[in-house]
């Protein structure tokens, strides 16, 4: 048995030794490989590093997790549907449960939903072409992690011109004490199809999960994505996506954290031909001893692209909200139009954001805004309404539901849109219930 | 039903208002004038609340009551309206919401049934004929990338589904064109009745050639230097502020 010491040193090892002798595709085996050795080579972050000085995570300690096994899930566990047409894929401990899903038998001519490991085979083209090719989240290491240790998700393949009605909803649950998941999601769209697809994580107990997505746009290509996590307490959720956009492809995204101890997700878009358009809008609602944190990266790599980024956070009590966003515009990536912007509201006095808006642009003839406020609730806005008759409790439930509510506005999946005002109303109205 | 008696504000120990008497009764409409600093606004913000200011001398009573020890939440409740001279954008709430959530918030508090939707829908689009508002405000966040005048409309939109005791109007003229003006002023005018209550602070006389006021102050440097009737104001509009800086305060008291 190894030292102590050295299992500290290295976290991981053991699982990354269970990978010897897997029986897999070479090409998964070869990207297992690659992880293990980014993650080896960049290790467990910690603050002394420039993307984690605000984000501590030396609580966390890797080799306390062993790989979650399936557990049975009651039905009632599960979350209202995000629209009443949403096909649905569960996910459990990060292996499928076909008794929770949808049946996928009668899926629309050129719609795949496969698992990842029945993609293995039976979409073995799509996903050796695929798998890992979205562009990497730099110096992530957990994103490497999955790469190495990735379990199971969802594998949808959506053919050329193919408009996909239905919403796919894919439900990643955790259960059960010092366990982790590593689910991996692909979604690649050929040219101009389209889907909508939401990504929700949730549990119950103390994990870790890692989730990894990637989002390929073809040309033209059309995609509404969704991720809501919604995270047990005392869960860590450290997840990457990784998005690629081709000419003229629209990527609209809605990001919402909701739970969790600590949860980091790191967005690498990188829009790859001209005309892309990629928009971003987060919301993070951080309670007492919680961290939320979003790492992004908009990389425009040809010209006429553009990209929105709006992100916000509500702090309550001792919390903590990081954000980080790069426009990055390579030197050919002329008329780009991108912007960011990232607000943060502070509810209580221990409450602490840090906004970290960062600019690289190369092109000289491109328009790119960012901004970025932190503050308490606007006592002008609260003398109007209280002068107006309405109490100050409920003056103050209403400014903060509306900071929030105001990143639902564009979303257009009734099921989940609901579900999340009902949560905000739950958290910050309760007299509006 | 406000009286207000020798009141001293000052802020950041600068006093701005230094001795205000003001009695105005159901029915009556007021209006002060003065130039800009002349603590025309302060005294707007302290009859409805604002507590960023602080009162070292003197009283403010409403229909009876102490308003001094009220929230403004309270004075609100009581029938105390204020037409603010830069009402507040509110992104993420809906105009329509906001209203009702006042009315029934002020109804609730009197012990009057709240309005349902069907209801305050009724009333509501009935007010806005009144200042010409097309129904498209109801379901925009309050004031937000409203024009200066569709913002004074708006203040004037909820005077008129909220139906206050009083009301302070200030500078709900500035930035309206002519035709804004009118329709400001006729929504003001349809409320004037005799258990109600105006106080007009403007800059300029125009207003007043719409609003009628029973009587007119002149405000100068945080004192009230002159009172007379509607004729007053015409006076000041010909011959400007320099009038007054010049005189003495004797000299006006013989006016008064």
């Amino acid at each position: 048995m190894a030292e102590l010491a050295d299992i500290l040193e290295q976290p991981f090892q053991t699982e990354f030794q269970k990978l010897q002798g897997r029986q897999e595709p070479a090409f998964i085996q070869t990207l297992r490989q690659s992880g293990v050795q980014r993650f080896t080579d960049l290790g467990l972050p910690h603050r002394r590093q420039e993307a984690w000085r605000f984000t501590d995570i030396s609580a966390f300690t890797g080799h306390q997790y062993r790989l979650a096994q399936p557990v049975p899930l009651a039905a009632d566990r599960l979350p209202v549907r995000s629209s009443a047409d949403a096909i649905r894929l569960v996910f459990v401990n990060g292996h499928y449960s076909p008794s929770l899903s949808d049946d996928l038998s009668a899926l629309p001519h050129g719609v795949t939903v496969t698992t990842l490991s029945a993609a293995a085979t039976e979409q073995a083209d799509v996903l050796t072409a695929a798998l890992g090719q979205a562009p990497v989240v730099v110096g992530y290491p957990f994103s490497a992690l999955n790469d190495a240790l990735f379990t199971d998700g969802v594998v949808v393949h959506i053919a050329a011109g193919i408009l996909m009605e239905h919403p796919l909803e894919l439900v990643h649950c955790l259960d059960g004490q010092a366990v982790a998941a590593y689910p991996r999601n692909l979604i690649v769209l050929e040219r101009g199809a389209q889907a909508t697809i939401i990504e929700e994580h949730q549990g119950q107990g103390r994990y870790f999960t890692c989730p990894q997505t990637e989002v390929l746009l073809a040309d033209a290509a059309v995609c509404r994505y969704h991720k809501l996590q919604q995270e047990a307490a005392e869960a860590w959720h450290l997840g990457s996506l990784r998005c690629y956009l081709g000419r003229d492809s629209q990527l609209s995204a809605h990001l919402v954290s909701a739970g969790g101890r600590l949860n980091r997700t790191e967005i690498m878009a990188r829009l790859d031909g001209e005309g892309a358009d990629c928009e971003f809008n987060g919301l993070s609602l951080v309670e007492d001893g919680q961290l939320a944190d979003y790492h992004v990266c908009m990389e425009h790599a040809k010209p006429h692209g553009s990209s929105r980024q709006v992100f916000k956070s509500i702090l309550n009590g001792k919390s903590r909200a990081v954000f980080d966003g790069l426009i990055k515009v390579v030197e050919q990536a002329q008329k780009t139009d991108a912007s960011q912007t990232c607000r943060n509201l502070l509810l209580s006095r221990q409450a602490l954001a840090n906004a970290n808006p960062r600019l690289e642009i190369l092109a000289d003839d491109v328009k790119c805004a960012h901004g970025a406020t932190i503050g308490y609730l606007d006592p002008d806005a609260l003398f109007y309404l209280r002068s107006r008759g309405i109490s100050e409790a409920e003056a103050h439930s209403m400014l903060v539901f509306a900071f929030a509510n105001e990143q639902l506005e564009s979303l257009d999946l009734l099921g989940l849109r609901q579900r999340l005002e009902a949560l905000l109303v739950e958290r910050y109205y309760p007299s509006n219930l | 039903m406000l009286k207000i008696e020798n009141l001293h504000v000052s802020v950041e120990d600068t006093e701005i208002l230094k001795g205000i008497d003001l009695d105005i009764r159901p029915g009556e409409v007021h209006a002060i004038m003065g130039p800009n600093g002349s603590g025309k606004s302060t005294l707007a913000s302290i009859i409805a609340g604002r507590d960023d200011y602080e009162v070292s001398a003197g009283s403010v009573q409403f229909l009876g009551e102490d308003l001094l020890d009220l929230d403004p939440e309270d004075r609100a409740r009581m029938g105390l309206f204020l037409a603010f001279q830069y009402p507040v954008e509110i992104p993420g709430v809906n105009n329509l919401y906001f209203l009702k959530a006042a009315l029934n918030a002020q109804r609730k508090a009197r012990g009057e049934d709240e309005l349902d939707a069907m209801e305050f829908w009724e009333l509501v689009t009935d007010r806005m004929r009144r200042v010409q508002m097309d129904e498209a405000f109801l379901k925009r966040p309050v004031n937000e990338g409203f024009s200066g005048g569709e913002k004074k409309r708006n203040e004037i939109l909820q005077m008129s589904v909220l139906e206050p005791r009083f009301a302070v109007l200030d500078e709900t003229d500035s930035g309206l064109d002519i035709d804004a003006l009118k329709t400001v002023a006729d929504g003001v005018n349809a409320m004037r009745s005799p258990e109600r209550g105006f106080l007009v602070i403007t800059h300029y006389q125009r207003l007043l050639d719409y609003i009628v006021p029973d009587v007119v102050h002149v405000m100068m440097d945080g004192r009230i230097v002159r009172t007379g009737d509607k004729e007053l104001a015409k006076a000041l509009e010909a011959e400007g502020y320099a009038l007054f800086r010049d005189n003495p305060e004797p000299a006006m008291a013989q006016h008064a």
